[in-house]
C-alpha cells in the first residue's frame, strides 16, 4: 500500500512585512535631518599672513542695533551697500571690507549684511559668468577679495595699540 | 427575497495594495541614503541667506541656543550628540583639541537669528584663538521675494 506523503508548501510569512517597513520609515523620518546642512562659509586668516590693514585703506561696514548700517561712518540703505563697495573697489580692487557688528545687534542682522557682501560675485557678473565691471587698471572686477570680521577683542586690541583704549 | 439576493451579488470595495510594498521599500531606501543624525537638536530660527554652501559632513558643531532658552553653548565633534559647556574657555579647549588633531578641521556655527551678536562674537573669538581656519555659519534659504 502506497502512502502518499502530504506535501507542505514552503512559504515565507510576509504578513508582518508591512508593519516592519512602516516602523523603519517612521524611525528614519524622525531621526534624519533634512534642513540645516547648508550655510555661509568663511575662512579665517592665519595670523602669520595677516597684512596690517590701515583704516583709511579699507571699507568699514558697521552694523547697528536694528539692522541699519553705516558705511565709512555714513548711514546707507542696505541696497546701496554693493554699489558703494563697487565704486571703491574700482579705484582700488585690493581694498578689504571690514564688517563690524554692534554687540547689541542681532546675529541675523550681521548675517544679512555678510550675505549681501558675498552676493557681489553674483551681482557683478552676468549669467555666463562674464564680468560686468572693470577696475581703474582695466582688470575685471568680480568679487570682494577680502571680507574681514574682527571680533570685539581684536578691535579693542587695535584701539589699545593706537592708544585709544 | 429578490432584493436580498441582489445585494449578495455586489462586489466589495477594495483598495489595491499590491504596489504598497514597492512604495514602502522605495521610501526606506530614500531615507537610508539621506540618513544623517542631527547632533544638535536645539530648536532655533536660523538666519536666512541667499548664498548657501553645503557644510562638510562630520564637521565639529558649536550651537548657541536662543536667549529664551538660556543662550546655552553646546559643542559636538560631529559624531556624537552635542554637550553643553559652562564657559567660553571650554569652547577654546574643545576647538584647540580638534584643531590639534586636524589643522584643517571645519567648524559649523549654529546660532539663532535673534541671538545678540555679542554672544556669537565671543564664540567666533574663541575659534580664532584656537586657530580654526574654516567656519560655516548655518542658515536657511532666503527666498527670491525676500532677496
Amino acid at each position: 500500500m502506497n502512502i502518499k506523503k502530504k506535501e507542505i508548501a514552503s512559504e515565507i510569512f510576509t504578513g508582518s512585512m508591512a508593519d516592519i517597513s512602516f516602523l523603519l520609515i517612521i524611525y528614519f523620518m524622525i531621526t534624519s535631518a533634512f534642513s540645516a546642512t547648508r550655510g555661509l562659509d568663511f575662512a579665517l586668516p592665519e595670523e602669520t599672513d595677516t597684512p596690517e590693514i590701515k583704516q583709511e585703506d579699507s571699507i568699514e561696514v558697521h552694523v547697528m542695533p536694528g539692522g541699519a548700517i553705516e558705511v565709512d561712518k555714513k548711514a546707507l540703505p542696505i541696497d546701496g551697500l554693493l554699489p558703494y563697495v563697487l565704486e571703491k573697489l574700482q579705484q582700488n580692487p585690493e581694498k578689504p571690507v571690514i564688517l563690524r557688528t554692534d554687540p547689541e545687534a542681532t546675529y541675523g542682522d550681521m548675517i544679512s549684511v555678510f550675505d549681501r557682501l558675498r552676493r557681489a560675485n553674483e551681482e557683478w557678473t552676468d549669467e555666463d559668468g562674464t564680468p560686468l565691471y572693470k577696475d581703474s587698471k582695466g582688470e575685471p572686477l568680480t568679487e570682494i577679495k577680502t571680507i574681514s570680521i574682527p571680533t570685539q577683542r581684536e578691535i579693542e586690541n587695535i584701539w589699545n595699540l593706537l592708544g585709544m583704549g | 427575497m429578490a432584493l436580498i439576493r441582489g445585494r449578495d451579488r455586489g462586489t466589495g470595495a477594495q483598495i489595491f495594495t499590491a504596489s504598497m510594498a514597492d512604495i514602502v521599500f522605495l521610501l526606506i531606501v530614500f531615507f537610508v541614503l539621506t540618513y544623517k543624525v542631527e547632533v544638535d537638536k536645539t530648536q532655533m530660527n536660523l538666519p536666512e541667506t541667499w548664498i548657501r554652501k553645503k557644510v562638510p559632513e562630520k564637521a565639529a558643531v558649536i550651537s548657541i541656543a536662543p536667549p529664551d532658552k538660556g543662550s546655552t553653548i553646546r559643542v559636538s565633534t560631529g559624531e556624537e550628540m552635542a554637550l553643553p559647556v559652562s564657559s567660553i574657555e571650554e569652547v577654546i579647549t574643545f576647538a584647540s583639541t580638534e584643531v590639534a588633531k586636524n589643522p584643517n578641521r571645519e567648524f559649523i556655527l549654529k546660532a539663532d537669528k535673534n541671538s545678540p551678536y555679542g554672544a556669537v562674537d565671543e564664540v567666533l573669538d574663541a575659534l580664532k584663538q584656537s586657530k580654526v581656519k574654516f567656519i560655516f555659519l548655518l542658515s536657511e534659504q532666503l527666498t527670491a521675494d525676500e532677496k
